[in-house]
């Protein structure tokens, strides 16, 4: 085969030029610690990669609706505690000032003191703050959901929280389920549209009327109701006027009924713990998913360190080969030998 | 045979050493000259004059003609091959600067923005009432929307950029055309005088190498050694002496896929208006091809994941209701025009703009609490709403930036295939038609001795003579 100078000089400069390229890629990767640094790197892995910080943007996001709505269920389920307490007392009293025996006029002026005072403090318990939000109006955040005669201010409203992918969970528990024991015959909200969230199909993104239900929720543990309504503030009142009045068939008949406003509460309670046990595992499992994906995007754009320091030092010893046996090449020619 | 014969003889052989030599010579300065190919003397002896009984005695040396050492379909590999890369390595500077665009493995960009904006609305279904976090709305919503723009603008600018270089390379294959016209009439004035125009054919095959690498083009030769040379697919565009011109002009968009206003081709012989869509390979294919269908697609699927966007947000926001109990108000700007041009139009409506209560979070009046429509909006992530309900538009997006990752990884290995394949082309015409200058070196050696030789047989010749005339003393 017939070499010549241009030959040689080529495969020089194209080694060396190749070698170079190399050197340069492993000089890319070793200063950014990636392996990925275009699409077209990897392009199904840029895909991916992308998608998993997509979704690590919103699992962040998840876990703060979660600790949120968490925050909200806490103090929820601490104001209804209160709530059951003051049902007990309440119950209490109208024990103790039911029968003549122990009831006299100066008795049941001395306690029906006490229910106002238990009144008010309910009233101040349903009208309890977070931040600037009011607890228990339903979408009426910003007013107080109960006026001081106790009449219910708020609506019916929800708020859902995503606390992962299409999973919500309601955060509030509204004034009408709390307060009443038949929250559906309360006259205090009109009837207003479901709370059906919007859109939740490609395509329905009209106000549904369904009732959709796609929070998280425990076993409704809210026994039969009775056939009549009773709201804990009316049966305070009616408590109250019951002992000013003297009416002790009055104040006998709030007992059946405090039992019932306080095993409202305690199911409402009931339901909110397991509202936030689905929180927790929910959060277990974001958190794990969050885990994998980290995993998972390292190991699709994260440079190998050992790999790229290894692969280095290696392209550097052929440069130093390929220079040194560039140079033997391209010395001598016929030219050094004629003289 | 009369001595003066003998000298005669020997002036031949100084002649052919010394044609000899100049070739060598010819050739060393030319070793790095693109496309030369080395030529040699044929040298051939002269047939004797006179016969001296049976014996014929020869009569020296003539170089009967220079050759060049090539070889012909060799050439055309080369030619072809070259033409391949010159298309592979004009798509990978556009493709890279394309993928440059979309290039946010490092950081910032659309996929961050576009999941930044779902979840602001997120954050604004815990917190409806909260201004501040509706003022962060607009602003994701305005980098969004901005983004969106930025990708287009720089797209544009990848096209534009292309119509520069098209605009050159058409020029140069003008130039070559000419070229190729003018050597044509040289190279047949000298065959019809017997003459072998070795340079001439040289650079004819080098201006056809050129242009090949930027227009795939057919050529043969005719019976007076002219080429003709026809644009594969479009016509000629060099015919014996007559050379026709590419003509480049600004036009409307084309149903093929060229963006308004960009450059199209014509040649001057052609009827048909424009030959944009017919020219493929070498670098003006690569660069019509990147503009016309790579990037038409990529920013049609961005116009279709902007008005996707701004449709479906709309759709739920005007349903919502504004904090000051407003219904049916526009989140996004409307895009009038339907999904073309989309990216360039996307933005806030100018009642958000102004005033960010007028972000519809709920879905009744007078209920500051409620978050129905701001998490229907963050919904709209998850939704399948692209691609004929099949994507969603992070995936929609994101297989955008991955088709773009996809053509530029494949065009890079044809390309590296490619330059491997030209390279071993060039060993080999190398091999057949390059110049070794130790060879050169050895042959000048050899024909300095023949010259030498050649000389000494003229001295003595002159010796003889001088012998003879002495005879008479």
């Amino acid at each position: 085969m017939r070499v010549t100078q241009n030959t040689n000089f080529e495969a020089v400069r194209e080694s060396i030029r190749r070698t170079k390229d190399r050197m340069e890629k492993l000089q890319f990767q070793a200063s950014t610690l990636k392996k990925l640094n275009a699409p077209s790197d990897n392009p199904v892995a840029a895909a991916k990669v992308l998608e998993s910080r997509t979704d690590k943007v919103n699992n962040d996001q998840f876990l703060m609706n979660a600790k949120l709505a968490e925050s909200h269920l806490t103090n929820s389920d601490h104001a209804l505690g209160e709530l059951a307490d003051i049902m007990v007392r309440a119950k209490e009293i109208a024990i103790g000032q039911s029968s003549g025996a122990s009831s006299t006029d100066d008795t049941r002026l001395g306690v029906a003191e006490e229910v106002a005072q238990l009144f008010n403090q309910a009233v101040s318990i349903a009208n309890r703050r977070v931040g600037d939000r009011y607890l228990f109006g339903g979408f009426k955040t910003d007013t107080p959901p109960v006026d001081e005669s106790g009449r219910y201010r708020g609506d019916r409203g929800s708020l859902m929280v995503e606390i992962a992918k299409d999973v919500f969970l309601t955060s509030n528990v509204t004034g009408l389920e709390a307060f009443n024991t038949k929250p559906e015959s309360s006259t205090d909200v009109q009837l207003q549209k479901s709370n059906a969230p919007y859109g939740n199909k490609a395509g329905d993104r009209v106000p549904a009327n369904t009732t959709a239900d796609v929070e998280l929720q425990g076993p409704d543990a809210v026994p039969p109701t009775q056939s009549e309504n009773v709201n804990a503030f009316d049966e305070l009142q009616s408590l109250r006027i019951g002992l000013l009045t003297g009416d002790l068939e009055g104040i006998r008949s709030t007992l059946e009924r405090f039992d019932q406003l306080h095993a409202r509460l305690i199911s409402n309670r009931a339901k909110v713990g397991s509202r936030m046990t689905g929180l927790q595992t929910t959060v277990t499992a974001i958190e794990r998913q969050n885990l994998t994906n980290a995993q998972l995007t390292s190991s699709l754009e994260d440079a190998d360190m050992a790999q790229v320091v290894g692969d280095m030092a290696k392209e550097e010893q052929v440069f130093r080969s390929a220079l040194s046996s560039s140079q033997k090449l391209m010395q001598p020619t016929l030219m050094d030998f004629i003289k | 045979m009369a001595l003066p014969n003998v000298m005669n003889t020997g002036r031949t052989g100084m002649m052919a050493a010394k044609a000899n030599i100049t070739t060598t010579g010819h050739n060393i300065t030319n070793s790095t000259t693109e496309g030369f190919s080395r030529q040699r003397v044929h040298n051939e002896a002269n047939a004797p004059r006179s016969s001296h009984g049976k014996n014929l005695i020869g009569d020296g040396v003539t170089p009967k003609r220079t050759m060049r050492v090539n070889d012909e379909y060799l050439e055309k590999q080369v030619r072809n091959a070259g033409r391949d890369l010159a298309n592979l390595e004009e798509k990978d500077m556009a493709l890279k600067q394309t993928e440059d665009i979309f290039n946010e493995m490092g950081g910032e960009g659309l996929n961050r923005l576009m999941s930044k904006f779902f979840n602001e609305f997120r954050k604004l279904a815990n917190e409806p009432e909260n201004e501040a976090i509706r003022q962060s709305v607009r602003e994701s919503t305005l980098s969004m929307a901005n983004d969106f723009r930025r990708i287009r603008k720089e797209i544009g600018e990848v096209s534009r950029h292309i119509d520069s270089r098209i605009e050159g390379y058409a020029k140069e294959a003008n130039d070559l055309g000419e070229q190729i016209r003018d050597l044509n009439l040289r190279i047949k004035q000298q065959e019809v005088g017997g003459l072998n125009p070795n340079d001439l054919l040289d650079r004819r095959d080098l201006a056809l190498k050129k242009l090949a690498s930027i227009v795939d083009v057919t050529s043969f030769k005719d019976k007076e050694g002219m080429v003709t040379v026809e644009i594969r697919g479009v016509g000629p565009l060099v015919v014996g002496a007559a050379a026709e011109k590419l003509e480049y002009f600004r036009a409307q968009g084309t149903e093929d896929g060229a963006p308004e206003n960009s450059l199209q081709l014509r040649t001057s012989g052609s009827v048909s208006p424009t030959i944009t869509a017919s020219v493929k390979g070498g670098k003006l294919g690569g660069l019509l091809e990147v503009r016309d269908r790579t990037l038409s697609t990529v920013l049609g699927r961005l116009d279709e994941l902007a008005y996707g966007i701004t449709d479906s947000v709309n759709q739920i926001h005007r349903q919502g209701f504004t904090r000051e109990g407003f219904q049916g108000v526009d989140f996004f700007k409307p895009i009038e025009g339907g999904v073309e041009r989309a990216s360039e139009f996307i933005d806030l409506s100018d009642a958000v703009k102004s005033n960010v209560n007028f972000i519809a979070a709920g879905a009744e009046p007078d209920a500051p609490g409620d978050n129905r429509i701001a998490i229907a909006l963050s919904g709209l992530q998850g939704m399948k709403l692209m691609n004929g309900g099949n994507a969603t538009m992070d995936d929609y997006f994101n297989s955008i930036v991955s088709d773009v990752g996809v053509f530029t990884a494949r065009n890079r290995e044809n390309m590296n295939q490619s330059k491997d394949i030209v390279n071993q082309l060039g060993k080999l015409r190398d091999q057949i038609s390059g110049v070794s200058i130790d060879e050169e070196t050895t042959n000048l050696l050899q024909y300095q001795q023949v010259y030498d030789a050649s000389a000494k047989v003229i001295q003595v010749a002159d010796e003889m003579l001088k012998t003879v005339l002495e005879l008479k003393r």
